[in-house]
């Protein structure tokens, strides 16, 4: 009876034990982060700002999609990502407090930096050549 | 040449990374939740509210205190522990939040009422180099 009453009990803070689980990765974090700050990001953004693989932001993004932080929406041969916690939820004021947090961090500001470049560059690129298909060139850094 | 770049930016977030990973435990958090509602705890009270052992409580709350989420006071064989966290640091609002998100949990209140039972039932004096534990969790 115990025993039960035991194992029931140790389910409790599962689903809150899972929603810090989601932020305890650093590539997750930043991802986080980013989208926060920049709004819709596409799987090659991240894989450019981050500098990781295409396979490995894709499973974070998956990860953070499952888990309700993020929605997807497709476009052509890419993925593109947006967060989507409701204002005033838990997650939402989670979000606020992780961007307060990281608004100090001179390396968190070097990481958006490099985003906002790639952005850059990648809408020059856009422009100049409206032919130009955003899935050869970017998706492998 | 990107390539150190991207090594050192691996380890930029590290720190935070390791602060949630310190909440992403069901064990860890209840702990917390716990300490954010009685001041100071014993890990007999832990052990007594949580139904775990003596090893798994303290093996949690030395997690948590190697990460600075508590610190701790020994009173005779026994060990007891408070959060330390500096009021308005990122940690301070981050249990604040946590206790927003835990209040609205009824099994949350469900705790804190074994808790309050707990602490009941114990006699006092317990701290003066008590050999036994002496509160419900029945060592």
């Amino acid at each position: 009876m115990i025993y039960l009453f035991n194992r029931i009990k140790r389910y409790i803070m599962r689903a809150e034990a899972r929603f810090f689980k989601s932020l305890a990765d650093e590539t997750r974090l930043k991802i986080l982060w980013l989208l926060f700050e920049e709004g819709e990001l596409c799987v090659c953004d991240v894989v450019r700002a981050l500098g990781i693989t295409q396979s490995r932001a894709s499973r974070h993004l998956r990860y953070l999609y499952h888990l309700g932080w993020v929605t997807d929406r497709r476009e052509g041969l890419l993925m593109n990502y947006r967060l989507c916690v409701p204002p005033g939820s838990p997650g939402d004021k989670q979000l606020k407090l992780l961007a307060e947090m990281f608004d100090s961090l001179p390396e968190a500001q070097t990481l958006r930096a490099q985003l906002l470049d790639w952005l850059g560059k990648k809408r020059q690129a856009q422009a100049k050549d409206t032919a130009v298909e955003p899935a050869k060139g970017s998706v492998r850094p | 040449m990107t390539y150190p770049a991207n090594r050192l930016q691996r380890y930029i977030m590290r720190a935070e990374a390791r602060l949630f990973k310190s909440l992403s435990d069901e064990t860890r958090l209840k702990i917390l939740w716990l300490l954010l509602a009685k001041e100071e705890l014993c890990v007999c009270d832990i052990m007594g509210v949580l139904g775990i052992t003596q090893s798994k409580a303290s093996r949690h709350l030395r997690y948590l205190y190697n990460l600075g989420w508590v610190m701790d006071r020994r009173a005779g064989v026994w060990m007891n522990y408070r959060l330390s966290v500096a009021p308005g640091s990122p940690e301070d609002k981050q249990l604040k939040l946590l206790a927003e998100i835990l209040g609205s949990r009824p099994e949350a209140q469900t705790l804190k009422d074994r808790l309050e039972q707990c602490l009941t039932v114990k006699p006092e004096g317990r701290d003066s180099a008590a050999a036994d534990c002496k509160c419900s969790c029945g060592l």
